[in-house]
This record gives structure tokens, C-alpha cells and sequence, in this order.
């Protein structure tokens, strides 16, 4: 003989419920809605407020240092800083298939990546490779003190170049 | 079975309830078997839910306590610093405590190894598992046997000047000769309770009593070199 | 509203992929509560069926019931609290100061491990007084009271190194006074200071130590001997309620 602790079945009207129903439906609740502000407070745990890494923001020094219609990778922070006649602007040195650092070949005038053979030219533009984007332009401004600035965390769409 | 039979067996159980095991004794035999019938409950729901109940109050009272009252914190561990006074976390101040007056091998090796053996053997003493009330017997000799290891015990400890286990001492001695007088026929009240009780307990009862007085004395009325101090005064 | 939302638990709880996880479906019958227990891999630790006796709050006043929550508790902060700690000199503090004022929720996370922590030493005092006072520590229960006393160790082993880990002046003092107590050893002393804190003094080496027992060593242990606890209790004959017939049983 089973022990049949089953509610009473409720009765037609919906507006009818057990005690036992509204409890259990009080504690379900309850219990979803904590379960809701526990999962909203544990993703704001888990992604950290400060990040101990270097800023996005490079210093690239003054313009005079960059030799005109000259392409300068800096290894350090994976920038191409490029001088035309016209003036100066940044690229990626990310490769954009997968995350290799591309070199500058001046004798090809390219920028090749030797891990899948993607090849850029001095635009950013792919020629060849399974790169599916091409190199990304970077921010670019003049700081108070003439320095320029490059912010690898913001790409620009427009070709904006800085002219000094 | 080769005989007819002469008994008649009546088994009133609800056997899908509480299962029982039965067992036909055909011959007349010495042995009795007691038996008491027990109330069984369903593990799911019944202790789930109220093991689930209490830890949960207990997680929302801790809870507030987190929001309410932040851990301490200190500054940045110094080798060249030592703070005035160090003190233990406060489940080892007892321990701490009777390093003031102990030498490191006897209040931090002896007597730990000696608690936790006395913990360990406890069960594999008959005097325990008796549990018979210690001044039943033999009263007399008892007694006197009693008041040898008090008076041992508390001149030991006056002579390194443990007074903070002495005092506590001296009332669980003071306990234990008032059960010792009490006539366990008109006793009432605590007095009644207390007649009864094993040398075990008093031996437990007397070390819960030290631990606490120990571990309060410890965290409270301890200051900078480990000099006494009132809490409510400041140092002496 | 509430009847479709009840179709809707219905038509999950009949759907075939969650009937190929939960089994034994659901029901009111004392077949799907024993099925409950006894189909679970980590909830057949227990027995199907319980004494209500033993169930009364003034049995046991539920202290090893509470105990194990404080442990479960201690579990959940721990593992999140490790995400922010790195078990470094001086980094440790510094990341102590981190979970104070720049992670989310990292003072709520830090304060009720703490509190949880003295808790769990309180009630696991508080938790043998009880057994001993009302004597469930006889026989056939004398190995699950020795069991109970390793996990007594275990717990203030857990607080001990557990205290060392902020590298702040309380705990780095608190834990060079107890390394020197460990020193006063007989014959084996200084060794056994030395294995402790991988070196001679208080220092990064100690730290790790201190850090992996924390977190692996001792809460591997923790978790074997509750096991065996727990099981103990069962084979003995369940929790003891001041009665003979709670004798050893094949439950």
C-alpha cells in the first residue's frame, strides 16, 4: 500500500490552490529567483574589475625617428608604424587568420606572415593567404608633447592619416 | 518439521513498512529475544529536507554575518616586525595560554598528543560504555582515591602557578564531592542528575570547562607580552 | 498561468532526453523515494529507509548536519576565492586587498569563507561534545568516533593553513609560533618543522605548502573520512537514539 502523500486535486476554478501547492510553488519561486541573483553576482565575480596587463595605449616616440616612406614594426607591441609621403598611420602586426606576428619584408615591400603565408601589402590589404581580413588601421594622434600615439584596443574604418 | 505443530504464530507487522526478519523457534530454548518494533521513515524526503532546512538557516545566519562584519586584515606580513602580542588563531589560544606557564614540549606536544590519545581510546573503555553512576559503588574508597589525585593535581598546578586551570579545577572537584553527599533517593533537581553521572563524564565535563576558560582567558584577558588585562579596562 | 506552467515541467519531465538522465522519474509512491536514494551515486551513501526518532532536533541537534554545511560552504568560497590568489610573496596580500576593494563581491566571498571557517571548528567541537555526552560513541560505533577524531584534526589542520594564506602580520606571526610548538617535538622536531615549512623559516617556500595542503591535501582528506563517516554511520546501525535496537543492521 503506497503511501500516497499526493495534494488533494485541485479543483476546476484556477483561483483554487492547496496550502501545499502554494507553498511549494512560493518555495520554487524563491528558489528561482535566487538561483537568478546568484548567477547575475557570480558572472560580476568572475570578470575581473582590473586587469594587470600592459595598456592598450603605445607610445611611439617622435615622428623624426621614423624614416620617410618607411614601415617600422615594434615586436614588443605588434604595431607597424608606416610613414607615406602624405603622412603617418598604424597597422597590426596580428596576423588576422591566427594570431601569428607578421614581418615587413622591405626587398618584396609586403608584410608576410610565416606561419600560413598570408601576405599584406603596406596598406593592410591582403594579397594572398588564408588571412580572411586584412591588417586592421590603428588609432593614431599626436600627444601634447609631439609624441605619436597609437591605441591597439580601437581600430579606425576610415583611412585617417596623421599628418605632421 | 517432524512434529506437529503446537504453537501458533501470529505476526502483526505491516511488512512493506518496516521489513523484519523472523525467526521459528522450534524447541523450547533459553534465549530471549528482544525486540522493539521501530518507526521507519523515507530518507527522501524526510531527512533531506530537514538536514537541507538547518543548513540552510545556517547559511543565511552566516551570510549576514558576512555582510555585516568584514575579516580582519592586518598590514603586509613582516619577518622584522614582530606585533605585540602574537596570538594564535583563537582555537590554539588555549594551547597558547598554557604555553605561559609550560615549557613548549609539555603544553605543545605533551598535552595535544595526550587529549587526542584520551579522545581516541575513549570507546574501548568499559568504564564507558558501563556508564554507571560514579559513586554507587564502593563509595569510601572511591572517595578517598578522589581526594588523593585533587589535592596531587591542584598542588601541581599551584606550583606553576596555573591558577586559571586551577579555579576550574577546584569547582569541577567541588561538583563532583556534591554529588558524591547526594543520596541518590531524595535527591531532586540538578543535584538528582548529577548523582548519576559516570567518571567519564566529569573527566569530559572538566575538559570542556578548561578548554573554554582557557581559549576566553586567551582572547580576552590577554594583552601586549601576554600580560593580563581586563577587556573592559584596557591593560593593567 | 500556473496549470501550463505545470503541463510544461510535465512535458519536460516525459520529454526522452531528460528521462535518459533522470531514470527513475518521479512519483509520490515509496518506490520512486526509495529510487531517489538508491539510483543517485552519490545519494545512496544513505540508507532508503531512517528511524524517526533519530530525527528529533533535541536527538542530535542536527551539529553534524551543520558541520557538513559549513564544509560545503568553505568549498564553494575556497574554489572561487582561488580564482583572485596567487600563493606568492608579497602577491598573496596584495591580492587579499584586490578581493577587498576591486573584485565584485570578492569582500562577501572573503568574509563569509572567514566566518564560515570558525564555524566549522565551533560546531565540529560542539558536534563530538554531543556524541559524547549522549554516549553514541559505543560500541558498534568506536571506529566511527575515531574516524570523527581524524576529522577533528583535519578541520583545525584546514583553519591552521588556511590562516597563513592572507600574509598578513596575524597570520604570518600565528604560524611562525605554531611552526616553533611543531619544533618542540622530541628527537623529531626540527624535522618536522622543516618538512612543514619547506625550509627553515616562514617564507614563500611555506607558503605553497601551506597552500597546496589547503586546498588539495586536506580537503581530499576531508573528503574520504566524511565518506567513510557517513557510511559508518549507516552500517552501525544508524544514528544512535539512546536505544538497543539500533544495534549493527544490513539496511
Amino acid at each position: 500500500m503506497p503511501e500516497d502523500v499526493k495534494p488533494k486535486p485541485s479543483p476546476d476554478s484556477p483561483e483554487e490552490m492547496s496550502r501545499r501547492q502554494f507553498f511549494v510553488k512560493l518555495g520554487v519561486g524563491s528558489v528561482a529567483v535566487a538561483a537568478l541573483g546568484t548567477a547575475a553576482f557570480s558572472y560580476e565575480y568572475l570578470s575581473p574589475n582590473v586587469l594587470y596587463e600592459p595598456s592598450p595605449v603605445v607610445d611611439a616616440g617622435k615622428p623624426d625617428r621614423y624614416a620617410p616612406d618607411s614601415v617600422t614594426l615594434d615586436p614588443q607591441t605588434a604595431i607597424y608604424v608606416v610613414r607615406t609621403g602624405e603622412g603617418f598611420f598604424a597597422l597590426s602586426a596580428i596576423c588576422t587568420h591566427l594570431g601569428c606576428l607578421t614581418a615587413y619584408k622591405p626587398d618584396l615591400g609586403i608584410i608576410a606572415c610565416p606561419c600560413h603565408g598570408s601576405k599584406f601589402n603596406k596598406d593592410g590589404v591582403k594579397i594572398e593567404g588564408p588571412a580572411p581580413r586584412p591588417l586592421p588601421w590603428l588609432r593614431m594622434w599626436l600627444s601634447d608633447e609631439g609624441n605619436l600615439m597609437v591605441d591597439r584596443a580601437n581600430a579606425i574604418a576610415i583611412r585617417q592619416l596623421v599628418r605632421v | 518439521m517432524s512434529t506437529p505443530k503446537d504453537f501458533l504464530a501470529v505476526v502483526d507487522s505491516d511488512a512493506r513498512k518496516t521489513p523484519r526478519r523472523i525467526a521459528f523457534i522450534t524447541k523450547r530454548t533459553s534465549p530471549q529475544v528482544r525486540v522493539k518494533d521501530e518507526d521507519r521513515v523515507m530518507t527522501y524526503p524526510e531527512v533531506f529536507f530537514r538536514a537541507t532546512v538547518a543548513i540552510e538557516t545556517l547559511a543565511i545566519a552566516l551570510v549576514i554575518t558576512a555582510l555585516l562584519w568584514d575579516a580582519p586584515l592586518e598590514g603586509l606580513a613582516d619577518p622584522m616586525h614582530t606585533p605585540n602580542p602574537a596570538k594564535a588563531p583563537w582555537y590554539f589560544l588555549g594551547l597558547q595560554e598554557m604555553l605561559h606557564y609550560f615549557p613548549p614540549v609539555v603544553a605543545g606536544v605533551l598535552v595535544p598528543g595526550l587529549v587526542v590519545m584520551a579522545l581516541i581510546i575513549i570507546p574501548y573503555f568499559n568504564i564507558n560504555i558501563e556508564a554507571e553512576g560514579m559513586w554507587v559503588k564502593d563509595k569510601a574508597r572511591r572517595l578517598r582515591i578522589f581526594g588523593i589525585v585533587v589535592v596531587l593535581f591542584c598542588i601541581f598546578l599551584a606550583v606553576f602557578h596555573v591558577w586559571v586551570a586551577l579555579v576550574p579545577t577546584l569547582i569541577m572537584a567541588a561538583l563532583m564531592y556534591m554529588a558524591a553527599q547526594t543520596d541518590p533517593q531524595t535527591a531532586t533537581g540538578y543535584r538528582r542528575s548529577l548523582v548519576s553521572k559516570p567518571l567519564s563524564f566529569w573527566i569530559m565535563t572538566w575538559f570542556l570547562f578548561e578548554l573554554v576558560v582557557l581559549t576566553v582567558i586567551g582572547t580576552f584577558f590577554r594583552g601586549p607580552g601576554w600580560s593580563w588585562v581586563l577587556p573592559w579596562k584596557g591593560a593593567l | 498561468m500556473a496549470n501550463t506552467l505545470d503541463q510544461l515541467v510535465d512535458q519536460v519531465r516525459e520529454n526522452r532526453i531528460w528521462r535518459s538522465i533522470f531514470r527513475s522519474g518521479t512519483g509520490e509512491s515509496n518506490l520512486h523515494k526509495s529510487l531517489f536514494v538508491q539510483q543517485n551515486v552519490f545519494l545512496h551513501l544513505f540508507s532508503i529507509k531512517a528511524r524517526k526518532r533519530t530525527l528529533e532536533f533535541s536527538a542530535t541537534w542536527y551539529l553534524g548536519a551543520l558541520t557538513f554545511g559549513t564544509f560545503m560552504i568553505l568549498v564553494i568560497t575556497g574554489v572561487l576565492l582561488m580564482l583572485y590568489y596567487h600563493p606568492s610573496v608579497p602577491q598573496a596580500y596584495a591580492d587579499m586587498k584586490d578581493l577587498q576593494y576591486v573584485v565584485s563581491s570578492g569582500v562577501f566571498l572573503r568574509n563569509l569563507h572567514r566566518w564560515s571557517a570558525h564555524a566549522m571548528v565551533f560546531l565540529v567541537f560542539a558536534h563530538m561534545f554531543k556524541v559524547f555526552y549522549r554516549g553514541a560513541y559505543r560500541t558498534p560505533r568506536e571506529f566511527n568516533w575515531i574516524i570523527g577524531v581524524v576529522l577533528l584534526l583535519v578541520t583545525l589542520l584546514l583553519s591552521y593553513t588556511g590562516y597563513l594564506l592572507p600574509w598578513d602580520q596575524l597570520a604570518f606571526w600565528a604560524v611562525t609560533v605554531g611552526s616553533n610548538i611543531a619544533s618542540a617535538v622530541p628527537l623529531m622536531g626540527a624535522k618536522i618543522r622543516f618538512l612543514m615549512l619547506g625550509g627553515t623559516a616562514v617564507n614563500a617556500n611555506a607558503l605553497l605548502r601551506f597552500y597546496v595542503l589547503h586546498c588539495v591535501i586536506l580537503p581530499l582528506a576531508a573528503i574520504l573520512f566524511i565518506a567513510v563517516h557517513f557510511w559508518r554511520i549507516r552500517k552501525d546501525g544508524g544514528i544512535y537514539a539512546g536505544d538497543h535496537s539500533s544495534e549493527g543492521s544490513n539496511q
